[in-house]
């Protein structure tokens, strides 16, 4: 008998060393979780495009910081960004996989879109790297010279924006509805198709990002006549120009969403130390000296911000009244 | 034009044994890009875009040029040789470049390809120079109703892809017309026949519906055939140079169709929007229209082999026109083209025109270098490839299945297409089991998301009157001489309606 007590009381201090020799293995592991090991990127568009060209170039820096083996961009196309979403927040939250893809999925969520299987609430946010004011820009070629013309068009004047469902066709709906414009809103210009458009005299004006028209304006084919949300030289505010509650309301969306640009995350419940390791490296990243001058020759914007900061922007987008969110939905299904 | 500057510019290439170096290296790249189902040279040029980060902007440009030049030419192998396409734009070679691989001319057809996509590759060139002062008109000439109009006349040639009976050609096409339905609703934005399946919200996709209606097709055939590709006896040396040499000399036999066939290619390329797969079957369709003896297609007619493969390279010239100097890429790899010249501190452009003409005479004489380039490493492998089309069905079809669910699979990086390409490779099986022409499929499949679309915008531009605009009453002459050209075609031959389909 005495000899089992010995023999238990062995095998417990054994146990108990192994235990802690474990422990002490598993906090070595974690604080260098990270070395030589393989970190995916989701990118929830095909190969070519601004969020894999983002994904490829911040990736590269994450790799240095995070001390990583690889990280390799996984193109996960399809239906708007939804796939890429639904995919990261399925993947295994091990602190191995993040992801990237386009804060216009907001409105899906505030507006109960089907196929989305996320609450955009619960990823774990890594941080954004770009975010910039929107701004409408008008066609030379068009008769509305300012926004005093607009706000007093008589006839519909004709919109491009990209396809329905997508977040610039969202974000002029909804511009449409705060300051009860008398537009016709023509879906499906992607990519530059909506300035070869412009340049034809067929449709009058567009609402983007302010850089991606950079070039138009720069080559004499148009001007801004408004801004949303940053200032623009002699250009008028939206926000100044929303007269009820409520239409400042859908202003403030408009700019929450073009801020959170190029945004990344981590799934649901990965763990707390890995996900702080991953903020810091893209921090770094960011904040790279390295990053910053291909990012300029690139013609990519950077407006960073990090984790919490993220988080918060997202969660504010997010919390809206029903009356607001029955507003956005019908701003948004006004075309129908 | 600066005649100075454009031969500076072909002796900075030319003095260089770097930049030759470069050309050498990534010819070789692009085409395996090109030839490997799924790939693509969209992808290419994202993954060679590290490489070229330290490069100056001419030596980048160079590469990078070289490699998207070159694509087709490598994606119209697979396609000859076993029914699968290498990219969406070589899938209208197999439509004859497989049955002369069965007839035991796999060398023929392989050079009439690369001869084909070279001659194509130069005249995209030569075609920037000649249009470059038109170029503003030209393109902003082609609005969404141009664009409805021209989805239509392409629609329209399946009348003449129909092989022996209109009807069958019709129901196939209307059939590929209702899969085009399958997405969200561009006008609305609700699903359309998607059964709440995300994978299909962007539409059936094209690389997927092209293998199945003509890879699988083909390897179940021959699985149960036995044998080999060709089915012609080897000792004929079917696949050595001089059968490549006798398909290059095809080409320039062919002189008119192959020149009209590369302009049509350079003016597509040139519209951004139409799109490489739109270019190649409408090129198809001119080629069957054109010819005296329109039965032999589908039977391994060697024009069908040359119109498209002249018009998906020569696309590329076309297609960097709009790309350097409005910046508006004139498709989607040009896109991605656009971005990386950006990166070499090329700013395409307006301003371009003033600024940096010699980036620009680079460009162009990378492209048809190029192309020349592919066309000669090409016929010295050739022989080896068309050996392949004697290798042994059981040996071959493990293979070329493995690359068809790697092409479905990569081209949306989504497991389902896998499903959707068994699906659609039993209908296209059964189509040619029971002689029903497949191209009409493919071509609703294409097309009809372009007329749908431009449609659209035409009617919210312009409402019914879009009609009547100058290009499009042109366009609306084009398809009502084809069909009249159809019907006369129908009308003489009245004794013998039928075109006798060996296959």
């Amino acid at each position: 008998m005495e000899r089992l007590v010995s023999m238990m009381k062995k095998f417990t201090a054994l146990s108990a060393i192994v235990l802690l020799a474990a422990c002490g293995q598993e906090s070595v592991n974690e604080a260098d979780f990270y070395t030589g090991k393989d970190v995916s990127y989701i990118v929830a568009t095909n190969a070519g495009g601004g969020y894999d060209a983002y994904a490829r170039m911040i990736g590269n820096y994450l790799q240095k910081y995070l001390a990583a083996e690889n990280v390799i961009i996984r193109n996960v196309p399809g239906a708007g960004h939804i796939v890429g979403a639904n995919t990261l927040w399925r993947s295994k939250p091990d602190g191995l996989t993040i992801g990237t893809f386009n804060a216009g999925l907001i409105y899906g969520q505030l507006t109960g879109k089907d196929g989305l299987n996320f609450d955009l609430r619960e990823f774990e946010w890594i941080g954004k790297a770009a975010g910039e004011p929107r701004a409408i820009v008008v066609s030379d070629n068009c008769a509305i010279k300012s926004m005093a013309d607009l706000m007093a068009a008589g006839e519909p004047v004709k919109f491009g924006s990209a396809g329905i469902g997508s977040a610039s066709y969202s974000d002029m709906m909804l511009l449409a509805k705060a300051l009860d414009l008398n537009v016709n809103v023509i879906a499906g210009f992607d990519g530059t198709e909506g300035e070869m458009s412009m340049m034809r005299g067929e449709i009058c004006a567009i609402l983007g990002s302010t850089s991606s028209f950079q070039n138009f304006i720069d080559a004499g084919y148009g001007h801004f006549i408004l801004s949303i949300g940053g200032s623009l030289d002699g250009v008028p505010n939206a926000m100044d120009l929303a007269e009820s509650e409520q239409a400042r309301k859908l202003v403030a969306i408009i700019d929450s969403l073009a801020t959170l640009g190029r945004i990344s995350a981590a799934p649901p419940g990965t763990r707390k130390e890995r996900v702080e390791k991953m903020r810091a490296a893209y921090r770094a990243a960011l904040q790279d000296p390295a990053l910053l001058a291909e990012a300029g020759r690139t013609g990519r914007p950077i407006e960073p911000a990090y984790g919490d900061e993220v988080r918060q922007l997202v969660v504010d987008a997010l919390d809206q009244t029903p009356e607001t969110i029955e507003l956005i939905r019908k701003a948004i299904n006004g075309a129908q | 034009m600066d005649l100075g500057g454009i031969f500076d510019a072909l002796l900075t290439i030319v003095s260089s044994p770097y930049h030759i170096f470069l050309l050498l290296i990534a010819v070789p790249i692009g085409m395996f890009f090109g030839a490997i189902p799924g790939l693509g040279g969209k992808l290419g040029i994202v993954l060679a875009i590290p490489f070229v980060f330290g490069m100056d902007a001419t030596a980048g440009a160079l590469f990078l040029i070289a490699m998207h030049s070159v694509v087709h030419t490598g994606g119209a192998v697979p396609s000859i040789l076993f029914g699968v396409p290498g990219t969406g734009p070589d899938a209208a070679t197999i439509v004859d470049g497989l049955p002369m691989t069965r007839n035991g001319e796999a060398g023929r057809a392989l050079g009439a390809a690369f001869g084909a996509s070279g001659l194509g590759g130069v005249i995209g060139g030569l075609f920037i120079l000649a249009v470059l002062p038109l170029l503003r008109p030209i393109v902003l000439a082609f609005s969404p109703a141009e664009f409805f109009l021209l989805a239509l006349f392409g629609i329209t040639l399946i009348a003449m892809l129909s092989g022996e009976s209109l009807i069958k050609g019709l129901m196939v096409g209307f059939l590929g017309l209702m899969m085009a339905f399958v997405t969200l609703d561009p006008q609305t934005g609700t699903q359309r026949y998607t059964f709440d399946l995300l994978f299909l919200w962007d539409g059936v996709d094209i690389i997927t519906a092209v293998l199945g209606m003509f890879a699988i097709p083909e390897m179940i055939a021959l699985g149960v055939a036995g044998g080999s590709m060709a089915r012609a006896d080897k000792a004929a040396g079917s696949y050595g140079l001089g059968s490549v040499f006798r398909g290059i000399g095809d080409v320039f036999r062919h002189w008119g169709l192959s020149l009209r066939t590369s302009l049509i290619g350079c003016f597509i390329g040139m519209i951004p929007g139409l799109g490489g797969d739109a270019a190649s079957w409408i090129c198809y369709g001119h080629a069957v229209q054109s010819s005296k003896t329109p039965e032999r297609f589908g039977e391994g007619a060697v024009e069908g082999v040359i119109a498209p493969e002249t018009a998906n390279n020569s696309k590329e010239g076309g297609s960097l026109l709009p790309t350097l100097f409005f910046a508006v890429p004139g498709s989607s790899g040009m896109a991605i083209l656009l971005g990386a010249f950006v990166m070499l501190g090329i700013q395409p452009g307006p301003g371009m025109a003033l600024s940096g003409m010699d980036i620009v005479w680079v460009l162009i004489w990378g492209l048809m270098l190029a192309n020349i380039i592919a066309v000669i490493m090409f016929i010295l492998v050739a022989p080896g490839l068309g050996y392949l089309s004697y290798v042994r069905g059981n040996l071959l079809i493990p293979f070329v299945l493995v690359l068809t669910f790697l092409g479905a699979f990569l081209s949306h990086r989504a497991w389902e297409n896998m499903v959707l390409l068994i699906f659609l490779g039993a209908l296209g099986y059964f189509l040619k089991k029971y002689h029903w022409p497949r191209p009409p499929f493919v071509i609703g499949l294409i097309l009809g998301p372009i007329a749908e679309d431009s449609f659209h915008k035409s009617m919210s531009l312009w409402g019914p009157a879009f009609l009547l605009r100058p290009g499009a009453l042109i366009m609306i002459g084009l398809i009502v001489l084809s069909i009249a050209y159809y019907i006369w075609g129908v009308v003489k031959n009245k004794k013998k309606p039928e075109w006798q389909h060996a296959d």
